[in-house]
């Protein structure tokens, strides 16, 4: 009896809680992962898509955990755009089994071409996923996302193709300031220090050496050994600034200064560099373009 | 409401359900922690299936971990009969060894398989409406609504088949073996039982949610009521009520379901601490405060009964006499009027003939300590409740 009253009892609940009407505009429901992800997808389809990103400024892609409100919008969604190579953890498998004839799932990151990408000393199949920090890797995922979109929905291909023109545009605009940016850096001074390898593909693309204190993954974390040998490289190599990423905690990297310290060494900490997660929106680093630019402004000035 | 939010809602209530029913037993026979252990050492016999079968959707995973599950409860009670240390000392020593075979497993052998902690181990609720059971090229629901759903039938099936066998094993193991129901086999079974559902939950909703709505509902039911089925049904109630409200709270911060439940659990918990009946902290507090009360009275009408002496009984003596300060003795004196026990006439305090019988009785049971003899007045008395 008493289970037959907590049954009814628990419908009437559910029924009770009437969900918001979704009010459906016709426009493509479009999911995205990651702010530099979010970014590019609303340059692109621009007032043409309902667009939704998962993650927001300063969430650490590995270690992202799933509120209420992202399960309605995955479910509602027309197409799901994510980076892959395992950045987003287990999120994953998950598109991956949501994939069905009305929602595509698209890891843009697994559409590039393998040989180029930096593999994992370790794992031949793991690649390191911060692609975005080659130009030449976002431009693909440009290309990638106007020709989904325009398959999806080929009513506004010309507007998507129009934004992705101007887009490219401006993507090969950045390119030219960043390189007489970073020429006016010399070559042995380009070195760059920072808590986990998340600028692989940046120093690959403008001869950076890239030391990074935690290794790929931002859930593990650093052993006194890894901070006693980078100690002695920044000192061998008269760093003259390290720097802190935006998703990452301070602290890693303030224990490397202090080992730097105790060994009569002067470094400072450069500034946050923006690594996994833009800025806040609205501000110019809250755009790929703007993150992109501040993270070269203060490499450069703080290097030099 | 969109059909996710109404299938995560309905697994979590079915989980639930299937985690209050063993919880209860578990927190009655004072191993909550087990759910807590067992969560963590299953992992190698995931791992292991991981390794024969190939497939993190393989139901041999479950199995094996339900296996290791029991291992890690017949672990816990061969340390724990050495007699050298005791129970809580002996899951602490079981799990965390059983956990790290499995992490140095996973950890020697993840060179070309995608197998980390997390891919294993945390289910997460958000997103189990997404992984969808196909059958015969249809699709029947989420998956784990139909894996928790057979967890839940057969520990319902079992529940009912041997209730009086658990209860009578649960509360006297020697009554039990006497009555010819052997208290291991109900242990283990239970275990068993407890295992297979931590299990097929921790897939489900993910490893700290599991933990919660195995003990905190039981907890909360213990609180309310000493009844087995009532304590069974109460359980499921806060089990269920604190899944839903707890997915609504998330749905309104737009926050982690998971995290939120726990939250609700805990919430629920604490209210009904605070504001049980009989066991609830204001009650004890409340009670505490009428048996002071009353001791004072019934020293106060003994005092009344001794001294026939007018002057002794004058009502600006009391204070003097028992020694009290005036706000008790003004609430002892008003108490004692409401009951009738006394009549003040010209200042002077006598004792009524329903108060002359009420120290008479009471006298007696503090000299003789018969309980029959105050029955009636434990409904008026907290002082006689004990």
């Amino acid at each position: 009896m008493k289970k037959v009253i907590f049954l009814v009892s628990v419908c009437l609940l559910l029924l009770n809680c009437k969900g918001k009407d979704e009010k459906d505009n016709g426009k493509l429901k479009v999911v995205t992962t990651t702010t530099m992800i979010t970014d590019l997808v609303k340059n692109i389809g621009g007032d043409f898509i309902e667009i939704d990103g998962l993650m927001g400024a300063g969430v650490d892609p590995h270690l992202y955990k799933a509120s209420e409100g992202d399960v309605t919008k995955l479910y509602n969604a027309n197409i799901i755009f994510y980076n892959g190579l395992h950045l987003e953890g287990k999120l994953v498998e998950v598109f991956e089994k949501m994939e069905s004839p009305t929602k595509k799932q698209i890891a843009l990151g697994e559409t590039l071409d393998k040989t180029g990408l930096i593999g994992s000393d370790y794992f031949a199949s793991n690649y390191d996923p911060h692609v975005w920090f080659n130009i030449d890797y976002f431009k693909q995922f440009v290309r990638k996302v106007t020709q989904t979109l325009c398959e999806q929905d080929p009513v506004n291909k010309m507007e998507y193709l129009k934004n992705e023109a101007g887009y490219m545009g401006q993507l090969d605009g950045l390119k030219v300031i960043i390189e007489t940016k970073i020429a006016s850096l010399p070559k042995e001074q380009r070195i760059l220090v920072t808590a986990h390898d998340a600028f692989n593909y940046f120093g690959e693309a403008y001869d950076f050496e890239v030391v990074g204190l935690q290794g790929l993954s931002t859930a593990t974390e650093a052993g006194v050994q890894d901070v006693q040998r980078l100690s002695d490289f920044i000192i061998e190599k008269q760093v003259k600034a390290i720097f802190v990423e935006s998703s990452v905690p301070r602290k890693t990297i303030e224990a490397l200064q202090a080992a730097v310290k105790a060994k009569g060494f002067d470094v400072k900490i450069g500034g946050s560099l923006y690594s996994d997660a833009l800025g806040d929106p609205g501000t110019p680093e809250g755009t790929y373009l703007g993150m992109f630019q501040y993270n070269v402004n203060t490499l450069v000035n703080e290097l030099k | 409401m969109s059909t996710p939010q109404i299938e995560i809602q309905l697994i979590a209530a079915v989980v639930a359900v299937a985690c209050a029913i063993p919880g209860v037993f578990l927190v009655l026979r004072k191993m909550a922690l087990i759910s807590d252990a067992i969560s963590h050492s299953i992992l190698p016999g995931i791992v292991l299936g991981f390794f024969l079968t190939h497939d993190l959707n393989s139901p041999w995973l479950i199995l094996l971990a339900a296996i290791t599950g029991v291992i890690t409860v017949v672990l816990v009670e061969a340390i724990q009969k050495t007699g050298l240390v005791k129970e809580d000392t002996a899951i602490g020593l079981v799990f965390p060894a059983l956990f790290s075979i499995g992490v140095i497993l996973i950890a020697k052998n993840a060179n070309d398989v995608h197998l980390d902690v997390d891919a294993v181990l945390l289910g997460e609720l958000a997103f189990a409406p997404f992984d969808r059971l196909e059958l015969f090229g249809t699709d029947v629901g989420p998956k784990s609504l139909w894996v928790m759903g057979t967890i839940l039938l057969c520990t319902l099936v079992l529940l009912f088949l041997f209730f009086k066998e658990l209860k009578v094993s649960t509360f006297d193991a020697g009554l039990s073996s006497a009555l010819g129901i052997s208290p291991i086999v109900m242990h283990y079974g239970l275990m068993s039982v407890s295992s297979i559902t931590v299990v097929g939950a921790f897939d489900a909703v993910g490893a700290i949610l599991v933990v919660a709505l195995m003990i905190a509902p039981a907890a909360t039911a213990y609180l309310l009521t000493s009844d087995l089925k009532k304590m069974l049904g109460f359980s499921i109630l806060f089990g269920v009520a604190s899944a839903i409200l707890g997915y609504w709270v998330a749905n309104l911060l737009d926050a982690s379901i998971s995290g939120a439940m726990t939250t609700v659990l805990g919430l629920v918990f604490l209210s009904v601490y605070l504001f049980a009946p009989r066991k609830g902290l204001i009650s004890v507090l409340y009670r505490q405060k009428q048996q002071r009360t009353e001791v004072s009275l019934l020293t106060f009408l003994l005092h009344l009964n001794n001294h026939q002496d007018i002057n002794e009984r004058h009502i600006n003596h009391l204070n003097e006499h028992i020694n009290w300060q005036k706000v008790r003795s003004k609430t002892v004196v008003e108490l004692a009027l409401k009951n009738n026990m006394i009549s003040i006439k010209d200042n002077i305090v006598s004792l009524t003939d329903k108060g002359k019988e009420f120290t008479e009785l009471a006298l007696e049971y503090i000299i003789t300590n018969k309980d029959e003899k105050i029955e009636h007045m434990k409904d008026d008395f907290f002082l006689f409740r004990g």
